[in-house]
Parts: C-alpha cells; structure tokens; sequence
C-alpha cells in the first residue's frame, strides 16, 4: 500500500497570507466527513485534501509523521501492514482524514484504556494566524522542550491553526483479541465496569447498549484466554465489527431522526434521567455517553454540568443556527480561552464559528478595526 | 539516597547573570522590607522567610550550579492566601517563582532576584483517596511516591516514576511532565493527570480537566503540564490510579558493542512488544554502578540492557520467550533472567544507583537530558566518544532506550579552572547534538535556564515567538517564573553571536524558517 505524497505548505501558506491580507476568513477541510460536528463555517474553502503523505514511518521508532490531508484509510492500511496501529483507535468516516481526526479530537472505543487522540500526538507543524509556519514537539517520545503547543491543537477544530503535519506514537497491533457480552439486569447499568477498571484485566473497550454490556480483551493470546476466563460471558462472534460500528458511528442505535448528543462525564457519574426523554449508548465504560433525544440544548448542557462534565451535539445540521453545539464557556475560563486563540489566530481567519463560537462573537468590529486584541488582558 | 539533593555538587557558580549583582545592597533591603510589610497582611509571620539564612536553603533546585537569592520566600498554607499573595504580586508587578521540593535538574525553580518564591511544601495532603473510582486528589507539595505508596494495599498505584519519586511533588511533575522509567508503557505526567486547579495571575481559581476524560474548549491540561510554572500556579491535582500489574519479570541482556544492544532494542519493538521499562548503561556507567551496588552485572561487556515485562502472569511468561529469543538472535553475551523479586530489585538497584554511583568516579558530575530517536543512538554514543576526547573529559551513558531519552553523564572536578565552563560547553555541544539527528534538548528534566539557549537551535523564531504569545494570554504581564523555559530573540541572537565568534555556528543546515 502506498500513500500518494504531495507537499501542499508553501501554497497553504500563501493561501493563509491571503487571507489575512484580505481578513477573509477560511474554512478548513479536509475530507469532509466531519460537518456534522460544530457549526458550519460561511467561508472560502481551504482545501487539505491534496496535502498528503507520509513525511517518515520507521516501525521500530514507533513513530509516524503524515501530512494531516492523508485519508485516515490509508494511514491505517500502512499501519496494519506493519502490525502496528493507532492505540486511540480514530474513526475513519469515509474519506476522513488524520488532520480531521486530530482537530475534532476524535477517539474510539479504546480510548478509556489506550489513551486519547492527544495523547499519542508527539509533534505538529501548524500555520498560526500570521501565516506563519510553526513547528512544536518532535518525532520523539520524551521531549519538554518549550509550551506543549501540538497537544494543544488536537480538538481545537482548527481554531488556533492550520494543522500541516503530525508525529504521532504507533503501538504495535494486539496478538490477540475476545469480545464478550454480558446481560445486565438494569439497563444501562456500568457500576460492573467501573469495578472491572481497578482491576489489572487487558480491557480495550467496554460498551453498553440498553441490558447488553460488551467488552473487548486484548494482549497475547495466553493473556486474553485467561483474562476470558475470569471475566465470562458469551463470546461475540465477529467482535471487530461491533466495534467498528461504535467507532464509526454506524451501529443501529445512531440511526435515527433525533439529534445525536455526546456527553463527556466521569465514568462512575450515575446515570442521567431528569427531564431527558430519550435513549443511550454508554461508551467508554461510561465516561462517553450518546443521547438521542429531542430534549433542548440547555437541558442538555445542565444535565452534563450537574454530572461534572460536558456536551456536544453530533447532529450539528438538525439543529436551528442560534443553538449551541457544544457546551458553552463562561467567564474566567471563557476569556482565558479567547485570548489563547487570539495568541493563535487574532483575526479569527480560521474556522470561526465553528468551535465554541462564544469566542469569536463580538470580534468582527474588533478585527475590521486596525487594532489587534493579542495579548490584550480583559478588563 | 538517590535524590538529586545528594548529588555532588558543582562548586563553581557559572553563567550567572551579571545584572544581579547590579542591585545594591541597599535597595534590595528597602524592597524586601517593603514586601514582608505588604505581605504580612496577607499571611501568618512564620510563612514569610526574609532573613538571610532562611533563604539560604532556597537559592537553587537539584542543579545546583545556578544560585541566586529571592527577596522572600512566602510558604502559604491556604489556597486563599495563595489567591492574595499572587493578587498582591500582580498588582506591585512583583515576579513569583513556585517551588515544590527542588529536585528539578534544569534551574525551573531557580528564584528571581527582585521576586518572591513561592514554597508550596506546606501543600502536602492527599484530599481524597478514591479506589473505588480510581482517583487521587491531592496537593501540589504531596510527593509523587506517597500517592502510590498510600494506593498500594488497594492494588492501585500512580504510573509516572522519576528517579526522585520519593522527595519531587506532584506538583512540581506537573511543571515539568516528569517521565520516569515506565514511561514508554504507561506515560509521562500528562498522561496521567486528570485535572489541575490553578490560580492564574489574576488571582482567579481555575479547574482545568475533571474526572471526565476531555473538557469542553481547549486542551488547556495538555498545554499546563510541562509548562514550568509559567502559566499559572497548580494548587490542586487530581491523578489517575492504575491497577498494579500482577506480575512484573526482568531480563538482563549484556552485549559486545552498543550496535549491538541497540539493534536489540529495536528487535525488541519489532516484535510487537512494549517493555515496561527498557534501560541501556554503556561500560562506565555500568562498571560504576556494580562497584557501588554489587548486583552482579558482566563489566566486561560494552553495554547492558534491562528490560522488564509486565502484566499477567501469562502475558509476561509469552513476552519473556519472545523477548529472550530476540536477544539471542542479536549477538547477546550474558543473559540472565532474574529468578526472584530480590534478585530483579537488586538488578534495578544498579541502575536506580547510577548517577551517585558515578559520582564516585569523579569529584563532581553533570546530568544532560536529550532525547533522540533510537536508531541515532550508535551513531550519537560515537560522537559522544569524539567529543569527549576533544573535551578531555570523560562521559558515561545511561539512556531510557525504550523511549529514546539520553542521560549523558559528563565527570569533572570544579575545582579545576575552567572545568566546569568546559563542561557546560560539552553539554551543550551534546543537546545540540540531540537536535541534529532528530531530537529534542530536553526529555524530562525541562528547559529551566540549564538549556535556554539551546532552545534557540531546536526552535525558529516564529514558534519561540508563539510560545512568548501563548505565555502572554496567561500571564500578559510576564510575572510566573521570568526568564526560564522560553529564550527570547534577543537571547538568542546573543547566543547565535557566541557560536560565530567561535567558528562553529551550529547546523547551518536545519531548517529554520
């Protein structure tokens, strides 16, 4: 398998010069699978698609740098072929891409286990705001040298950047795998998986769906075996695909007309009712949870603030233009974040509006204005 | 022991700043009178430090080359007097510098002269103990060791292990996204952090992560660890507890030639293993530690790997087979598997015991921190050989193989004139040497003012410019820990110069934008 290999960045960089040149706004994309997270953006199209290819891959380094144009299917092929993968477990969506992947902050079912999506990022080249063409972190897996700007971007939507090229940690693949499903007596119960997680077992992935519980052993083949044996169940027969559906998004439960919810809590938050009607996936043993539900946006946002942790709406084009989609910031943390992407991008050229738009509201006069809001301190 | 605190020290103060000295005596006594007045209206008189042989203990961390005086050390008890005494430094435009328990090998808690230190050791309680969830919160000062040593009758324990666990604090981790020698496994500090609660330089308490594993906005968790104190003041954090791995095995592999043992590290990740922890010592590193720890090690070979598996009992058993066959297929000339925990903890012990042990070979020593990728890593020992001959002065190598990350440890005498400035050339020439073949400056000891001016090799001047710009939306007034971690264009230009005057501008051939 070979990924086609395209340099795209001197003529990215003209296009951002342009730009802000211009104070026109762009608007990243890439593969475009990913529209339905955040609002959509009324700008010029940056196009990512032709920038592409592996810029290094030595398995042995357990290293891999790609341009973030790279189809996400064809990272993932030239990884299988060495037996090595993505340990977060991104979702593909088509023709999505690792740049998207690496913006929306996207992992799958493996995340509680293997770690996210930032945690594998070891370096980024990025162009901020003026244009410019920066490098963070490296192609090494120990580095402190300087802000870690590269972590940064992964799940900024491309707020703070455009994402150019990313080092990314591979693990090698698992020898072996074993997906098991357990009845529950009460739906949507994870009090059991939460206990399962103090123990030393090989979890990689533990779903809830309605009374059925699945989880996913990984480790040498020994290891699985044994770890099988103590935790019971019935085996599923064809594992990978269920998984795949969770990850991707496809799985029976995500069909449908209500909008999709995702709310990112701690895993042992009990289970939220109140004024919700509607139904949910628990991913992530709990911590990932999907809701569908014709429920407002603010009950929503309430529901995830009284269980410590937050949502986002995966439905972005069912919702009226005036709703939030994700969980909107306030006051200390809200200015403090304005003035990280202002450092980035003061003239809001990338995406605006896209991402926690509360941000980016009110900044148009500012910008059409000569003066910059950099490094300004709020009153 | 084996904390930094009783590591030989450098006698020689080298490249301190100059403008220090240029306060007279006189108005750094009107200032620190001033202050203690300001300040005692904010905190009880025994948390303010002023007198000269209070300050004493406080005028470096673990790099001990680096002196200067604060004008006070402040030691809050409360988070509210925290809040008070940073809204009193912004508003007198007073730098703070915090301070864990000074271990850090890189100055980061180097105190400023015109400012106050901020000591966060009174700051050392484990809040809340969750096994159930699988969580601590503890305080900034609470040492990394404790938390594992209170989570392990429960079959918990927090991952990251710097070779100062039992003295460095949590907090002090968290500035420098400490690793530790399980890190390729289990990770650095970010990794295992779930959430921090800071004050910023307005004063303002912020939670930044929960027990959810991503928050809305910005990865700001990501962007606080390692960021060495220059963001805002971490008072608060919540650590991730993992189950202890219910077995732990080590192989000891000793080879003929460093090619060798490298190669076999890479085999080693070619086989789809990734080793708990997977440690290389060259001959003096490895000659020094039997000599002071008597665990055994064949000194007549070239270079000693460790390698530890853990897991199962019968994931560690299969990985065992693989990996013992990996060795031998790569020219292994002693292989040993340790039989019993005593035996396993006493080949450790050789390696935990590196740095004092070969600080016996000479009367002091100097730490370096690079990472590089593992495949220059033949290549990289070879020009550590050339440069130490041109600097006559011998080296000894402990690396992190696994994940790339070089401890060069160079043998000098201070008292010596001119050593230790030869020394911090070799150093640098070897950072430098890092960034050449792919690396970084620093690993996991922090960019502190150790290697400020490397940072204008690794880095071009519009992400140094970014970082100051990231630096200003936290703190626009440059009042956290000023001067550490990110040079400024002038330094380097400064830096720069140096290079040239002495023929030898480095890497005319990176990439600098």
């Amino acid at each position: 398998m070979s990924v086609q290999n395209q340099d795209q960045t001197e003529a990215l960089v003209t296009q951002v010069h342009q730009a802000l040149e211009t104070k026109t706004p762009v608007n990243i994309v890439g593969g475009g699978s990913k529209a339905f997270l955040g609002k959509s953006v009324d700008a010029q199209t940056l196009d990512m698609n032709g920038h592409v290819g592996v810029v290094s891959y030595e398995p042995t380094e357990l290293v891999v740098t790609v341009r973030t144009g790279t189809p996400m299917s064809e990272l993932n092929a030239l990884l299988a072929q060495n037996r090595q993968t993505l340990p977060f477990e991104p979702p593909v969506f088509g023709s999505g891409t690792i740049g998207g992947v690496l913006a929306c902050g996207l992992s799958g079912p493996a995340r509680p286990f293997a770690g996210a999506a930032r945690d594998y990022v070891l370096g980024m080249r990025v162009i901020n705001g003026q244009g410019q063409a920066l490098r963070f972190g490296g192609e090494v897996m120990k580095n402190v040298a300087g802000y870690d700007a590269a972590r940064l971007h992964v799940g900024a939507y491309g707020t703070l950047g455009v994402l150019l090229e990313a080092s990314m940690k591979v693990l090698p693949l698992p020898e072996a795998q074993i997906t098991l499903r357990h009845e529950l007596t009460q739906a949507n119960d994870n009090t059991g998986l939460v206990r399962m997680m103090r123990q030393p077992l090989p979890l990689s992935a533990a779903t809830i769906i309605n009374n059925s519980q699945y989880i996913r052993l990984s480790g040498s083949e020994s290891a699985v075996r044994a770890a099988a044996k103590t935790c019971g169940g019935d085996v599923v027969p064809d594992g990978e695909a269920f998984w795949q559906s969770i990850r991707e998004l496809t799985h029976e439960f995500f069909n449908d007309q209500r909008p999709l919810w995702r709310l990112s809590v701690p895993e042992f938050s009990p289970l939220i009712q109140g004024d919700i009607d509607g139904e949910w996936l628990l991913d992530w043993a709990g911590a990932q949870r999907f809701l569908k539900t014709n429920t407002d946006a603010s009950t929503i946002f309430s529901a995830a603030t009284a269980a410590s942790g937050h949502a986002s709406c995966y439905s972005a084009n069912k919702m009226a233009n005036n709703v939030p989609l994700f969980q909107p910031l306030e006051g200390a943390m809200l200015s403090l974040q304005s003035r990280l992407r202002d450092s980035f991008d003061a003239h809001r050229l990338f995406n605006p509006g896209r991402y926690h738009p509360e941000m980016d509201t009110g900044l148009n006069d500012q910008t059409n204005s000569k003066q910059s809001t950099s490094n300004q301190r709020p009153a | 022991m084996s904390t930094p605190a009783s590591y030989p020290e450098p006698k020689a103060g080298l490249q301190s700043d100059s403008h220090a000295d240029a306060q007279s005596g006189a108005a750094i006594s009107e200032k620190r009178e001033r202050y203690t007045k300001a300040l005692s209206q904010l905190l009880p008189d025994n948390c303010i430090l002023s007198s000269t042989e209070q300050l004493k203990p406080y005028e470096s961390d673990g790099l001990t080359v680096f002196k200067k005086s604060p004008l006070l050390v402040v030691l809050p008890e409360t988070i509210d007097q925290i809040q008070a005494v940073i809204k009193w430094a912004a508003s007198e435009h007073v730098p703070v510098v915090a301070r864990g328990a000074g271990t850090g090998l890189s100055g980061g808690a180097l105190p400023h002269e015109d400012g106050i230190l901020l000591g966060l050791a009174k700051f050392n309680q484990i809040l809340e103990l969750n096994i159930e969830k699988g969580f601590a919160r503890v305080q900034p000062g609470v040492r990394n060791l404790a938390i594992s040593d209170a989570a392990r009758s429960h079959g918990l324990y927090y991952a990251p292990d710097p070779s100062s666990q039992i003295a460095c604090t949590i907090g002090g981790n968290v500035a420098e996204n400490s690793g530790g020698v399980h890190c390729l496994k289990y990770g650095l500090t970010v990794h295992n952090v779930l959430a921090v609660t800071v004050v910023t330089i307005d004063g303002e308490l912020l939670q930044i992560g929960s027990n959810a594993l991503d928050s809305a906005g910005y990865d700001l968790l990501a962007l606080l660890n390692g960021s060495e104190g220059m963001l805002a003041i971490v008072v608060e954090v919540i650590v991730k507890l993992l189950p202890t791995p219910p077995c732990a095995k080590l192989v000891m592999a000793a080879f003929d030639s460093v090619e060798d043992a490298g190669n076999a590290v890479g085999q080693v990740i070619a086989a789809g293993i990734i080793p708990a922890g997977l440690e290389l010592m060259d001959k003096p590193a490895m000659q020094a530690a039997e000599a002071f720890a008597h665990c055994g090690y064949p000194v007549d070979s070239a270079a000693l790997l460790l390698c530890e598996l853990d897991g199962l009992e019968e994931e560690v058993s299969a990985q065992i087979d693989k990996v013992t066959g990996v060795f031998k297929s790569c020219h292994v000339s002693d292989l040993r598997i340790a039989e019993s925990e005593e035996e396993r903890l006493l080949l450790w012990k050789g390696r935990k015991s590196a740095f004092p042990a070969v600080g016996r070979l000479a009367p002091d020593y100097y730490c370096i921190d690079g990472t590089i990728p593992r495949g220059q890593l033949p290549y990289v020992l070879r020009r550590m050989e050339q440069l130490s001959a041109e600097y006559e002065l011998p080296i000894a190598n402990v690396f992190h193989a696994g994940d790339g990350n070089l401890h060069p440890l160079i043998l000098f005498d201070a008292n010596i004139p001119g050593e230790t400035q030869r020394t911090e050339a070799l150093g640098s020439r070897i950072l430098l040497l890092c960034v050449e073949v792919g690396g970084t400056v620093t690993g996991e000891h922090g960019v502190g003012v150790e290697k400020i001016n490397e940072m204008c090799v690794q880095f071009d001047e519009a992400s140094l410019q970014q970082f100051h710009a990231i630096k200003a939306a936290f703190d626009p007034d440059g009042l956290l820990n000023p001067g550490k971690a990110v040079p400024t264009l002038q330094r380097c230009a400064e830096f720069g110069a140096m290079h040239v005057h002495r023929g030898e501008l480095p890497f005319p051939e990176l990439e600098r934008f």
